[in-house]
């Protein structure tokens, strides 16, 4: 069984098919890249499988449960977590209690979630920021509060929509090695990425989106030779400067 | 800590209220303890409030339906049915429970949020104002007289000094409820919704619950004080206990002092009760008292969500730290 199964999935804003009859599996442990050009659909993808907003068709089944009717905590609960794009943190507390927040998912007690929360903040590179308040963190640190609020949950897949967006090449290599030590814990990853270099690297696979349509699927390596993908979203110089 | 186990700062706070415990003891003045009282019911009120807004980031303008239907509530089982006030007490707080409950259900139900929650709350007290004034069964705009006599049993004392401890004990009880709230999970689930629902939603907070939950809670306590109101002031009306202007006490001291702390609310509507104190001593006409008083909580109310958000708390805390840091959660500015 695979770990998530979307079928046919479609979401429609009025007349505009944001996504169309979509269907994916994602295996356990498996790093899937989610690729495509601006408005092709992938952040309604995640908002549709994180419950943010409901599917017009179709079905996402996690870990073989239909979870589309369900609110977005009681995904999280079940072991479904996502990260935004545009950061999203709590700005008036400090980072690790941002995170205990995220950690009180798989804990009542807050001993443990603080505990929790300070081993998240060492995997991410935080523990110095420990006290800062939210809002007074730099992008690269906004986005690696995400990712450890969301590894607080314990989660056994995890979203994350354009973690590297904004971020310098020093500080991309920093996340791909988050990424890594996250993944090697056994964890499946989808994950939505405009830098192309990093997601080919981590991915095992990669799905193509445009216009909210899967174009292509396949080894990322498979990917960068497609011409479809190459028309709608890599362009030529992607190609030449590959070979 | 000391041999006692306890932090210092609890002990601090126990001898406070033992030491304010102690004042009907010493001092005879009806006039002083009345003002007290009065303080200490603000105060309340503000505790009660800031968890909601404090904490939770709900504005509800509404809370004074939950402090009339206490009030009514108790006084019309005590008057009609001849059940206690004691026990009406808390057949109010249910009552108030439920359509708190309700409120919430339906803003969740319809995705109302922020600005839009506070018209609804601001909808709902004055609905509740306008039924009482109109409905002759709790005498509509007349009101209710209650008769001051001797009987402990039926929530009624001849003197004023239980009063002056059931309010202090009520403050009590607000203060550890904020206080376990504010260390448990609850609390900081409630400041996740304040800060980003969304992004609570998806870290696994379930937000429609705990705003059921913050909201019952709160009417629930808020209620208490309207059957105190009733049994302390002796006459309840839709345009006193119903009054838009107990809501307004609430934002004002939960404000001042700074939302989201334990003891903001406290200190916030402690200096507004002793300006306002001072201000009944200045040589003007007791009309113009009343305009100068609301002008002035206007004015100030303003002049605090601009210039210093996080109320008295944050201002002190800014000059003894250099920086804004409040019990690990600063307050939020309202919508």
């Amino acid at each position: 069984m695979p770990l998530m199964e979307l079928r046919a999935l479609s979401k429609n804003f009025g007349g505009l098919k944001a996504v169309h009859m979509l269907s994916l599996t994602l295996e356990t442990g498996e790093i899937l890249g989610m690729i495509g050009p601006n408005g092709a659909g992938k952040t309604t993808v995640f908002n549709l499988i994180s419950g943010l907003m409901p599917p017009s068709e179709g079905s996402i089944r996690f870990k073989g449960e239909e979870i589309i009717h369900l609110q977005p905590n009681q995904i999280c609960k079940r072991g479904l977590v996502r990260t935004f794009q545009i950061t999203k943190p709590f700005g008036n507390i400090t980072t690790h209690r941002n995170v205990m927040i995220g950690a009180f998912n798989r804990t009542k007690r807050v001993s443990e979630a603080r505990d929790i929360a300070d081993r998240m903040l060492e995997t991410t590179l935080l523990s110095g920021k420990r006290n800062v308040l939210g809002r007074n963190l730099s992008v690269p640190e906004r986005k690696r509060l995400e990712l450890a609020r969301a590894l607080a949950t314990g989660p056994e897949l995890l979203l994350l929509d354009e973690p590297m967006a904004g971020l310098i090449p020093k500080e991309i290599d920093e996340l791909l090695e988050i990424l890594l030590s996250i993944w090697k814990g056994g964890m499946g990853i989808l994950i939505i990425e405009h830098v192309l270099q990093a997601v080919m690297n981590l991915s095992h696979r990669i799905v193509v989106l445009d216009y909210g349509e899967k174009i292509a699927e396949g080894k990322p390596a498979e990917i960068a030779r497609n011409p479809k993908v190459i028309e709608a979203y890599l362009g030529e110089e992607y190609v030449l400067a590959k070979s | 800590m000391n041999r006692l186990n306890l932090p210092w700062n609890t002990i601090y706070f126990i001898l406070a209220v033992l030491v304010i415990a102690l004042v009907p003891l010493v001092v005879k003045s009806e006039y002083f303890l009345t003002v007290l009282i009065n303080v200490m019911f603000g105060i309340y009120l503000c505790v009660c409030w800031n968890l909601v807004f404090g904490y939770a980031g709900l504005f509800s303008i509404g809370h004074q339906a939950f402090l009339g239907i206490g009030a009514y509530t108790s006084t019309i089982l005590y008057l009609n049915f001849q059940i206690s006030p004691w026990i009406g007490m808390f057949a109010g707080a249910i009552l108030s429970t439920i359509l708190a409950v309700f409120i919430t259900f339906i803003c969740y139900r319809y995705r109302i949020r922020g600005f839009f929650f506070a018209i609804v709350t601001l909808a709902f007290g004055m609905l509740m104002q306008n039924l009482f004034m109109s409905w002759d069964y709790v005498h509509a705009a007349v009101g209710i007289w209650l008769v001051l006599r001797n009987a402990p049993w039926d929530f009624y004392f001849m003197d004023r000094t239980p009063y002056y401890w059931i309010m202090l004990t009520l403050v009590v009880l607000s203060l550890a409820v904020s206080y376990f709230i504010e260390r448990s999970r609850t609390g900081s689930y409630l400041i996740a919704i304040r800060e980003d629902e969304d992004a609570a939603e998806a870290v696994g907070v379930p937000s429609s619950r705990y705003k059921v939950i913050v909201m019952a809670v709160s009417a629930f306590m808020i209620s208490l004080a309207g059957t105190f109101y009733a049994q302390f002031y002796l006459y309840i009306q839709p345009d006193n206990v119903f009054s838009i202007h107990s809501a307004i006490t609430m934002q004002v001291g939960t404000m001042m002092g700074g939302a989201g702390t334990l003891f903001g609310p406290v200190i916030g509507w402690t200096f507004f009760a002793l300006f306002d104190e001072m201000l009944r001593w200045l040589p003007i006409g007791s009309l113009s008292m009343a305009a100068i008083t609301r002008i002035t909580y206007g004015v100030m109310l303003m002049l605090i969500i601009v210039f210093f958000p996080t109320g008295l708390i944050g201002l002190g805390e800014k000059f003894r730290m250099g920086r804004v840091v409040v019990l690990g959660s600063s307050p939020k500015t309202p919508p």
